[in-house]
């Protein structure tokens, strides 16, 4: 027979395992920022966490390409915030903000669809100036680009340029081009109604008024005075409008009603007449090269009957100008130069960013999908580091208990697998802060749990190994002829529960939603290093064990019952069955 | 007779489960009508993640005033004008927290509510000092959880798919269905068990129902592996029948079966006690309380349903019939006086078959191989004289 026990090179497993930690570790300490703490999930630190989920008629999955334009413009938002580590992850139906720290609360509305709609201008631009609209007519903005010639104040109808470009109707604008700066809406300030379902079809009603009493109340008072139909009152709120400060109408507007708005820079104000068309009424905007081939052009492109009010109204009103107003502020006033049934042109002295920009507002500044919130979390810093806490005692717990386990159970065995379970988890440490820093993983209190539960399986791959070693010595071998035998069996059945565990794991991982994609995570991950650990350092360790006088000690090892049995074994079949002791394997 | 426990320890315990299939095939039926009627009368005990609303939390440690679950109620009574779901003291030290839960509040109600609490309480931050942050809140509405289970009933699915397939793979056809009934049973008993006792149902719940099923295969794995070992080559012998072998696999496993899942229980505890002791209900207590009985489920059915069950669909195989009648009648000859035959004197112990050996030995062949090819030449000398000690014992003559 060709079994030769203690033929592997032990040595040679331990070394490669020294290898994997010292690669492990150097990339920990040598790459990046050489932070070696992993990343940690809100719960764990603190922090907002909103899951928005996007609505679409059927209950089907939302198209791919929407969902990703969707995450683009909450992901400025989120920006916008100015809180560092936020972060918007797409996940399947899903997009869940993260927005670390106790200044997250924003985030809750970050998902409101902002309202685009087009109104016809009816007065001004007046230049905006921090004083009351007395001052000259100065950019205050640095954000506004020079060479924008803002147009007469005193007489917006009136032609100020000629057509650029022949042949396709065109629109013009030469006031408040959009600025490069972001061109989104920034969150509504103040604590704000979680979002509310959005409308699937965001008709012209009123929008409810946000429940904070204060926030309410300021709305009321804006709305009365910048919705008024009395022109007296309207060139007062032109004159008393300040572009500076926050706005409370912002995304509150009454689309039925005049309103005196600022453009998006802050440097002009309008007073504007009732909705024309919604956002929605626009199926399309790009921008592309002017025809001239200089500068650029935004071309728009409505939806049936939205082209049909346009091209209503733009025969009717030639040499005015019309707003695109996005949330209550002014995005663009292109002036009308002729009827325009089809496609529409906004020409304006735009730099192809700008001209990107716009068209982007144009299209997306509804957000191409409505979502709900299906989950706000707020945890303090205070429950987060408890949780941490909590956790790590759970998995000390964890660990002593099977130590104790072990140690009670195989004796000095238990040592080896202490050591195993050890350095696994120097291991998965440090998986843990380079998956952190490469994919940006975070570790949640579900991850944490992951790993807990881990421990288990850990754990269950040596138990498989010694009670394989047991069997063996119970039909009579010794530790050292046992080791290698026990090995090959046990790591037939170790492989196939593992990828079991793994199975489970990654089917987990894929398809759950949520913070349940940590614990999954961290199993799995577990489930693979424990097989890299039991090859590399377990097998090895006991292999050298078994060269040990100590740990082949039937006193010491836990196997003595076995050992002993097995002597026995031999003993009594060779005595009963004198003559034909080989027909009988042992036992 | 060795103890029970000697005999469990040392895997000779002859334990008759097999025989004893039909009895467990009751209670198991038994429990798992009771379950499922359970399930569909009582229903389940469905966290705010499955019905929406709000929570708040906020530790109790460094308040200006003792909180307690009454002061708290007559807070938000006043703050918000309604009665609040749920008020609860949870966790220890430090780490203690207020937990209300409600219908889902709206914004106003919320601010209203935290200036309230923090008028009353003010709850410190980790720095120490007061601060309206350090109040947590989350709310959820409704549909969230109907999203994480439609998606689990999705992993579940797959999972099964995907399992059947590895175990055909892995193992012969009757063994995947019987791993797949203990399968359901524990998904069905661990669903069963939380509508009766009525602990609350998290997504965290739904999640850790899922990774059950993991365990529960894995300690199936690990018997019918040893299954599958004592009964290679048995078709050609007519020392036992399959049932004998597959209890003798059983017994022989039993010990590890236990330790296995004793061992994935023990963090799983450790988690539970720290879960629930230091933070009270959450994610980590959720987890681990369905972990725990999932385990536990899945440790018994590995053990007293699968493999029964395995040999009742063994046995529908002609040939394996026909076996097991080949030793019926080879024991009734051998019960004749004179008539002893050396093959059935050794009942109860394992038989690996030759079959098993060789394969074994090849293994072990090419594990030497390769560390033979990869290590430095051992040293003369040694290995011989290692060799006859370590062969012995097989008590195999090559012949």
């Amino acid at each position: 027979m060709a079994t030769t026990p203690g033929q592997i090179r032990p040595w040679r497993y331990l070394a490669s395992f020294v290898g994997v930690i010292a690669v492990l570790y150097s990339l920990v300490f040598f790459t990046g920022d050489g932070a070696i703490t992993p990343k940690l999930g809100i719960d764990l630190q603190g922090g907002t966490r909103v899951t928005l989920e996007a609505r679409t008629e059927t209950g089907a999955q939302a198209p791919r390409d929407q969902l990703l334009q969707a995450q683009a413009i909450i992901q400025q938002r989120v920006d916008g915030l100015g809180v560092g580590g936020s972060e918007v992850v797409l996940d399947g139906n899903n997009l869940t903000i993260t927005v670390p720290g106790d200044d997250g609360e924003q985030a809750r509305s970050l998902g409101q669809t902002a309202q685009l709609r087009i109104r016809e201008v009816v007065g001004g631009p007046v230049a905006a100036a921090p004083a009351p609209a007395t001052a000259p007519a100065v950019p205050s903005d640095p954000a506004a680009p020079a060479e924008v010639a803002p147009a007469d104040p005193a007489d917006p109808a009136a032609p100020t340029g000629t057509p650029q470009g022949a042949g396709l109707p065109v629109v013009e604008t030469d006031v408040a081009p959009v600025a490069q700066t972001t061109p989104l809406t920034a969150p509504t300030p103040g604590p704000t109604p979680e979002p509310t379902p959005a409308p699937d079809a965001p008709a012209a009603d009123i929008p409810d008024a946000p429940a904070d009493p204060e926030l309410a109340a300021a709305i009321d008072e804006a709305r009365a005075l910048r919705q008024s139909t009395d022109p007296a009152v309207q060139q007062q709120a032109l004159a008393t409008l300040d572009c500076t400060a926050n706005d409370p109408l912002r995304g509150y507007d009454d689309p039925t009603l005049p309103l005196v708005a600022c453009d998006v820079d802050g440097t002009a104000k309008y007073v504007l007449a009732p909705i024309l068309l919604e956002g929605t009424e626009i199926a399309g905007a790009q921008a592309q090269p002017a025809q001239g081939g200089i500068g650029t052009v935004v071309s728009v492109q409505f939806t049936t009957s939205g082209a049909a009010t346009w091209g209503a109204y733009t025969s009717a009103n030639i040499g005015k100008n019309a707003a695109f107003v996005l949330d209550g502020e002014v995005v663009s006033a292109p002036r009308i130069n002729s009827a325009i049934y089809g496609d529409t042109r906004i020409e304006g002295q735009f730099t192809p960013e700008e001209a990107q920009d716009l068209a982007g507002i144009l299209r997306y500044g509804s957000l191409p999908l409505s979502f709900t919130s299906s989950e706000a979390q707020t945890v303090s810093a205070t429950l987060g580091l408890a949780s941490l806490q909590a956790g790590l005692i759970a998995g000390g717990v964890g660990l002593l208990l099977v130590f104790l386990y072990c140690l009670a159970y195989y004796r000095v065995l238990g040592l080896l697998t202490i050591l195993s379970l050890i350095l696994s988890g120097a291991v998965v440490y440090a998986v843990l802060v380079l998956l952190g820093r490469w994919i940006g993983f975070t570790l949640d209190l579900a991850g944490v749990a992951g790993f807990i539960v881990a421990i288990g399986i850990t754990a269950d791959s040596f138990v498989i190994f010694f009670e394989r070693l047991k069997d063996e010595m119970r039909e009579g071998r010794t530790f050292r002829s046992a080791v290698p035998r026990a090995w090959v069996r046990a790591r037939r059945t170790i492989l196939a529960a593992d990828a079991v565990s793994f199975l489970a794991s990654v089917v987990l991982y894929v398809l759950a939603v949520g913070q349940v994609k940590g614990f999954a995570f961290t199993l799995g991950l577990s489930t693979v290093l424990d097989l890299v650990v039991v090859f590399l350092v377990t097998h090895p360790l006991v292999a050298l064990a078994s060269n040990n006088k100590v740990f082949g000690s039937s006193k010491f090892s836990g196997l003595g019952s076995a050992a002993r049995m097995g002597a026995e074994h031999k003993k009594a079949t060779a005595a009963a069955s004198g003559r034909r002791v080989s027909t009988t394997k042992g036992a | 007779m060795p103890s029970v426990f000697a005999r469990l320890y040392t895997g000779t315990g002859a334990f008759d489960v097999v025989g004893r299939r039909k009895t467990w095939y009751v209670a198991f039926g038994v429990l798992v009508l009771v379950c499922i009627l359970s399930i569909a009368i009582r229903g389940f005990n469905l966290g705010i993640d499955f019905t929406g609303g709000t929570q708040i939390q906020f530790p109790t440690s460094g308040t200006t005033t003792p909180v307690d679950v009454e002061s708290v109620r007559a807070v938000y009574e006043r703050a918000v004008g309604e009665e609040p779901a749920a008020v609860q003291v949870a966790g220890t030290g430090a780490a203690q927290s207020v937990q209300i839960r409600s219908e889902t509040l709206d914004a106003a109600q919320l601010v209203t509510l935290k200036d309230a609490l923090f008028a009353e309480f003010a709850p410190v931050g980790p720095d120490g000092t007061p601060t309206q942050t350090a109040i947590s809140d989350s709310a959820v509405s409704g549909s969230w959880g109907d999203q994480i289970t439609r998606q689990a009933v999705i992993a579940l699915a797959v999972f099964l798919v995907l399992v059947t397939v590895f175990l055909a793979f892995y193992f012969e056809r009757s063994m995947a269905i019987a791993a797949l009934v203990a399968l359901v049973h524990d998904v069905v008993v661990t669903a069963g068990i939380y509508s009766i006792i009525g602990f609350e149902v998290t997504p965290s719940t739904v999640i850790g129902l899922l990774t059950i099923l993991g365990f529960s295969l894995y300690d199936t794995v690990v018997v019918f592996d040893k299954v599958k070992e004592n009964t290679r080559g048995l078709l050609g012998l007519s020392r036992r029948t399959y049932a004998e072998a597959a209890n003798l696999a059983l017994n022989q496993t039993l010990m590890r079966s236990i330790n296995t899942s004793l061992i994935a229980v023990l963090p799983v505890l450790g988690l539970l006690v720290i879960g629930v002791g230091v933070l009270g209900v959450g994610t980590l207590a959720d987890l681990a309380l369905v972990q725990m009985v999932g385990i536990i489920a899945g440790a018994v059915s590995s053990l007293l349903l699968a493999t029964p069950l395995l040999v009742d669909l063994k046995l529908r195989d002609p040939k394996v019939r026909e076996q097991a009648e080949r030793v019926r009648m080879r024991r009734l000859r051998a019960a004749a006086p004179g008539a002893g035959d050396p093959d059935v004197g050794d009942p109860g112990v394992g038989e690996p078959g030759v079959g098993d050996d060789a394969v074994l030995a090849t293994e072990l062949r090419k594990e030497k191989a390769l560390t033979a090819a990869s290590g430095v030449p051992s040293r003369p000398g040694k290995a011989p004289a290692q060799r006859p000690q370590a062969n012995r014992p097989t008590g195999r003559r090559r012949t």
